[in-house]
């Protein structure tokens, strides 16, 4: 079998997920010498317009954005969304929360009307063309990524856990964060994280998006129980979780 | 084999000697978190032991099943090697529910088929369990009659005030108790050991069972159909925190991870939940419990119904109270269901 040819793409993002690919160490030797990279702006110079998988990080934010975006997918046989950027929108996505001209004054002030600065809507990339694959996480999660790209290579679907984090700080051996006074999200946010964020004693921010049925009137009565508000849990699932479509 | 006492001082000489003799070492202490918790860890000096603990928060079964281990290595170049834990190691501080869990655990592990690296670690385990000497906050043994143990353990310690009781109960316990500084127990040792465990038997019971945890299995013949699996369910999260946590729980999903050659890899198994959606999914993403009623029901016909028809009638619900813990919306307690059900069911009679 030959090896894919695999290019890696960059929209709106901090670029951390790439980095996270580029910080595999010895393994990125294996990583290269599994497939064959045409394009990764980010490690090397070449460039492609030929290639199996294409990788997209970030989200989408401007109309010639979309246009790239659909021709890597008509030129991509696999589409693999990288990082919260990509599958959920990210951070990126609080912007749709508020009037657009207020958020342009905001973060460009009296350059806000400049047409090389002009953004549209967030959109997560399954939002703008069709997604095989999505890796979850801000950033993703460096043994993930190996493992669902492994069973790319032998035509295996990947294994994305369908369960909340909760199952993998549960097995880890930590107290529950509600019992300490934290709005953890992990109850309702998907898992393979390895529960990053509450085993160093900080609640889930949900970074990896919902799970597929998200139980609300489960946390209605939950955070009823400890004494907040539905308000308090909305303020802390806007970070990652304004609009967000299905996450698998 | 005899009875011993320690005072309480030769009990932690005798830790020390352990900890410097043996290379696997873990016991209960202060979680390294959350303080207020306790758990079971590798133990490094005796002052972090802590037998008056009241419970830990994940039972001592990560020791014997942990949440994920490798069972086999594979070649598809040829062959394959089967991966098991060897090494001997000691645990301290198992409390009788748990230790009753384990006993289950070995019974069911040998059935059917015999599940070669469970076995290999038990069989490797010394294990010192302990009398509780602190109720926890949701523990109800005294109701599955959990409370105390006579079996499954190497040594038995019970907290008496002026030292500990130390009964050996196998040739593994004596061995390791003769290193200690014993005396023989007197007949007043004997009778304070007794009124630990009778009191235990009465009052490590935070939510009352109204019925015969015998009786469990008949009562849940004819509650298949009965609201409160939808009721409860309504607010679950699916999060298998009540699994995760559970001494009981031992379902776990296989796995392949391959190696960069993609030809060699290891097959593992990770802890599993029946809450969790997808814990039924099947080829071609056919999912036979996707309801969260029914994997609510599930879980408690499995501890109450299903598992005691396979090791003798045993509740396999010891009564530890984990699971009410460790669930926010707060409805995994056993013990409310079971009574509700009796409730109901004792209407209908009348």
């Amino acid at each position: 079998m030959n090896k894919p040819r695999v290019a890696v793409f960059d929209f709106a993002c901090c670029e951390g997920c790439q980095l996270q690919i580029v910080n595999l160490e010895e393994q990125i030797l294996d990583l290269i010498g599994a497939v064959n990279v045409v394009e990764w702006r980010e490690a090397m110079s070449e460039q492609s317009h030929e290639y199996d998988i294409a990788i997209i990080e970030g989200s989408i934010t401007r109309p010639e954005d979309e246009e790239k975006l659909w021709l890597i997918r008509s030129r991509a046989k696999i589409l693999i969304a990288l990082g919260a950027c990509a599958t959920l929108g990210g951070i990126n996505k609080l912007k749709n929360n508020f009037d657009l001209n207020d958020v342009k004054k905001c973060v460009y002030g009296k350059d806000a009307s400049k047409p090389h600065l002009y953004t549209e809507l967030t959109k997560a990339v399954d939002e703008v063309v069709e997604v095989d694959y999505k890796i979850h996480g801000c950033p993703i999660e460096a043994k993930e990524f190996i493992s669902i790209i492994r069973s790319l290579l032998i035509g295996k679907k990947p294994e994305i856990p369908e369960y909340p984090v909760c199952v993998e700080c549960k097995a880890k051996g930590n107290p529950c964060l509600w019992e300490y006074g934290q709005l953890c999200l992990g109850p309702i946010i998907r898992a393979g994280c390895n529960a990053r964020c509450p085993s160093a004693g900080h609640r889930c921010y949900g970074c990896r998006g919902y799970i597929n049925k998200p139980n609300v009137e489960a946390a209605k009565d939950v955070i009823e129980k400890y004494g907040l508000s539905v308000e308090d849990l909305k303020s802390k699932m806007v970070l990652f979780g304004s609009r967000q479509d299905n996450t698998l | 084999m005899s009875v011993k006492k320690l005072s309480k001082e030769s009990l932690l000489n005798w830790v020390d000697e352990i900890i410097s003799t043996k290379k696997k070492v873990y016991g209960v202490q202060k979680h390294k978190d959350k303080t207020d918790r306790f758990e079971f860890a590798p133990l490094d000096s005796t002052a972090d032991l802590r037998l008056d603990y009241d419970v830990t928060v994940l039972p001592p079964k990560k020791y014997f099943q942990p949440p994920t281990e490798t069972l086999v290595a594979f070649d598809l170049k040829g062959g394959y090697k089967a991966a098991c834990d060897t090494e001997k190691f000691i645990v301290i501080g198992i409390h009788p529910y748990d230790m009753i869990a384990i006993n289950q655990m070995d019974e069911l592990f040998q059935k059917d088929n015999y599940d070669s690296h469970y076995m290999t670690r038990r069989n490797n385990a010394t294990i010192i369990a302990c009398d509780v000497a602190t109720a926890s906050k949701d523990i109800f043994a005294s109701s599955m009659k959990t409370a105390t143990v006579k079996k499954g353990y190497d040594i038995l310690l019970t907290d008496i005030g002026n030292g500990y009781v130390a009964e050996a109960a196998t040739k593994k316990g004596q061995l390791l108790l003769d290193k200690a500084k014993t005396e023989k127990a007197s007949d007043a040792d004997i009778k304070a050991r007794q009124a630990v465990w009778e009191n235990n038997e009465k009052n490590l019971n935070k939510h009352p069972l109204n019925c015969q945890p015998s009786e469990v299995s008949e009562l849940l013949e004819k509650a298949y159909n009965h609201p409160v699996w939808e009721e409860k369910a309504k607010t679950c999260f699916s999060c298998g925190s009540c699994n995760q946590v559970c001494p009981t729980c031992y379902c776990f999903n296989v796995h392949d991870d391959m190696n960069w050659d993609l030809k060699s890899g290891d097959r593992k198994r990770t802890w599993d939940g029946c809450l969790l959606d997808g814990f039924t999914k099947v080829a071609p993403d056919h999912e036979f419990r996707a309801k969260k009623s029914d994997r609510f029901r599930h879980r408690l016909y499995r501890k109450g119904k299903y598992v005691p028809s396979k090791i003798g009638g045993q509740i396999a619900c010891v009564g530890c109270g984990r699971c009410i813990g460790a669930c926010l919306p707060d409805i995994a307690n056993p013990v409310k269901v079971y009574n509700r059900l009796l409730e109901d069911t004792s209407a209908v009679k009348k």
